[in-house]
């Protein structure tokens, strides 16, 4: 959280001190909530924008990131002990998002050189822990877990997906797996200049379950008992009415 | 068609659950055993993280034996004193499990011991019951009869305490119906199983109780069993999601009452020769995913939003 709060510091600062008088950049969000229904399957979000200058489109790059709340993750390696797979070995990770998508004009090391994506967590690859928890060397799971994560649709990285419908409006189209964490979520949008960060800016995006879903969550954690009973409930009564709905043609 | 779960925080097709329960009661009813032996394995096969399968599949369990004991109870085949004996045990075995669940969880090892469990159990139970009915088979068809069954364990006549259970027909102590309760219990918090296929074997062959009992009884210990566990598991690992429960007990008390159907067409050593196939099928393949070279031997767990 305190490195993001830099990055947008950091962001922000830029067209200040490089002296620009007015934000280059604008951008918005098709729905700045996704509520978490029955029937929730996944969506996508619209990030659209516009830049304010007419460049050459050989220097300037806008990238587009999403970045889910922090979560710890823990990875383990299953080896053969007596023929048997068991976990090891483990390493934890915290301070990474659940949840990253980057959309950009260009492959991001054609964007800006490594260390300006390492400032700005620009890119899967240059996403860094907080902190590492490991006996051994961690590179492995940090890699095993980046291609768990890619596999799952909670990490993508997906250049030329950025629509320019004129010179200066842009759009991307990201889509939100159902498999997402509650929490803020922060739309990210970067404009870039032959490599370095010109403008910046931070929408967040709240992910939540609503209705039902939400009182059915918060009961099973603030009444636990009662939610507990009212599922044992649930499984004798619809047990007694089929039995007796069958009785008869027996 | 796809609905959202609560709890386990994930999409699944609600048809597919309903199949699933379907299915898994169709067997509970016919065998008269819970099913949650099939139905936990089942879930985490299909995604469900494996704390909310355990927990979920003990209300498919109470749900599918109501439906099969309150048939059972209707013909009187039901040994409430032995239940609730073995019910002593059993509470105090759940407790015990809940413990061990949470203290594996911690280790990282939730996964290997609930499967080296399901295989050693199911394994063995299996081939003990393959092996008897298959041998009570071939008596029947030789024209030989049967040989006696009622080999008495001389060390459980042995034991203090004893009691007498009328509709058993038996008199013998507490201590080994309460010692199998308990085993039952733990087994039901680390397992999300009801026990059936551990408790009919254990009252045929170690009680020697009247086959035409035990299916009754035996329901009618594991409602209560499972029932305590479902709070138990909803009060101290917030892991039971009552939409996926909805889902397997509508298929399941529907599959049950067919099941007990199909299951009065059979004779006993067919079912028992039919259940051993069945137990020692999933025991094959829970065994097939542990020595298997897996397709990576890295997995990742993301910890749940506070």
């Amino acid at each position: 959280m305190k490195r993001q709060a830099l990055i947008a510091l950091l962001a922000f600062a830029v067209p200040a001190s490089g002296g620009a008088a007015a934000q280059e950049i604008v951008s918005g969000i098709s729905q700045d909530v996704i509520q978490i229904t029955s029937n929730y399957t996944g969506t996508d979000i619209v990030v659209f924008g516009a830049i304010d200058r007419i460049d050459t489109p050989q220097n300037r790059n806008i990238v587009v990131v999403v970045r889910g709340p922090d979560t710890p993750m823990t990875v383990r390696r299953r080896d053969r002990i007596a023929g048997v797979w068991v976990n090891n070995d483990a390493a934890r990770f915290t301070g990474l998002p659940s949840f990253y998508y980057l959309a950009s004009t260009e492959p991001i090391d054609r964007v800006a050189p490594p260390r300006a994506l390492a400032r700005y967590g620009i890119g899967i690859d240059y996403l860094l822990p907080a902190g590492v928890f490991s006996h051994h060397d961690p590179l492995p799971f940090r890699q095993a877990a980046m291609r768990h994560l890619k596999q799952q649709g909670l990490y993508a990285e997906m250049p030329g997906t950025i629509d320019f419908l004129s010179e200066t409006l842009f759009r991307t189209r990201v889509p939100v797996p159902a498999n997402v964490t509650r929490g803020q979520y922060n739309v990210e949008v970067y404009l870039f200049r032959d490599g370095e960060v010109v403008s910046a800016q931070s929408t967040p995006l709240f992910v939540d379950q609503t209705g039902l879903e939400r009182r059915l969550f918060n009961m099973a954690h603030n009444s636990p008992l009662a939610y507990g009973l009212a599922c044992v409930f649930m499984a004798m009564l619809l047990g007694w009415i089929s039995s007796v709905l069958f009785r008869r043609p027996v | 068609m796809e609905i959202y779960l609560p709890v386990a925080e994930m999409s699944v097709y609600w048809l597919v659950m309903i199949g699933l329960g379907l299915i898994v009661g169709f067997l509970s009813g016919m065998f008269g055993v819970g099913g949650g032996f099939l139905m936990t394995p089942l879930l985490v096969f299909s995604g469900i993280p494996s704390t909310v399968a355990v927990a979920t599949t003990l209300s498919h369990v109470t749900a599918s034996s109501m439906s099969g004991a309150l048939a059972q109870w209707r013909k009187r085949a039901i040994d409430f004193p032995m239940a609730g004996v073995m019910l002593v045990g059993g509470v105090f075995g759940t407790l015990a499990g809940i413990w061990l669940f949470a203290l594996m969880k911690k280790q990282g090892q939730m996964d290997l011991i609930v499967a080296l469990s399901y295989v050693i159990m199911l394994g063995s139970i299996g081939i003990i019951m393959l092996r008897e009915s298959l041998q009570t088979l071939r008596a029947y068809r030789s024209g030989t009869t049967v040989p006696a069954r009622r080999v008495n364990h001389p060390w459980i006549h042995r034991l203090p305490l004893k009691m007498r259970f009328r509709q058993s027909r038996l008199y013998i102590s507490v201590i080994p119906p309460i010692a199998i309760g308990f085993a039952v219990g733990a087994l039901s918090a680390i397992m999300g199983i009801g026990g059936g296929f551990i408790i009919v074997p254990a009252m045929i062959y170690l009680l020697r109780m009247p086959t035409n009992v035990v299916m009754g009884t035996s329901l009618a210990q594991i409602i209560a069993i499972t029932a305590i566990t479902t709070l138990l598991q909803a009060t101290s690992n917030y892991s039971v999601d009552i939409v996926l429960a909805l889902l397997l007990v509508t298929g399941g008390v529907v599959g049950a009452q067919l099941g007990v159907r199909a299951g009065a067409k059979l004779r006993g050593e067919q079912l028992r020769l039919l259940l051993a196939i069945l137990v020692l099928a999933v025991g094959a393949v829970l065994l097939w995913r542990l020595v298997a070279n897996p397709a990576d031997v890295y997995s990742l767990y993301l910890e749940p939003a506070a």
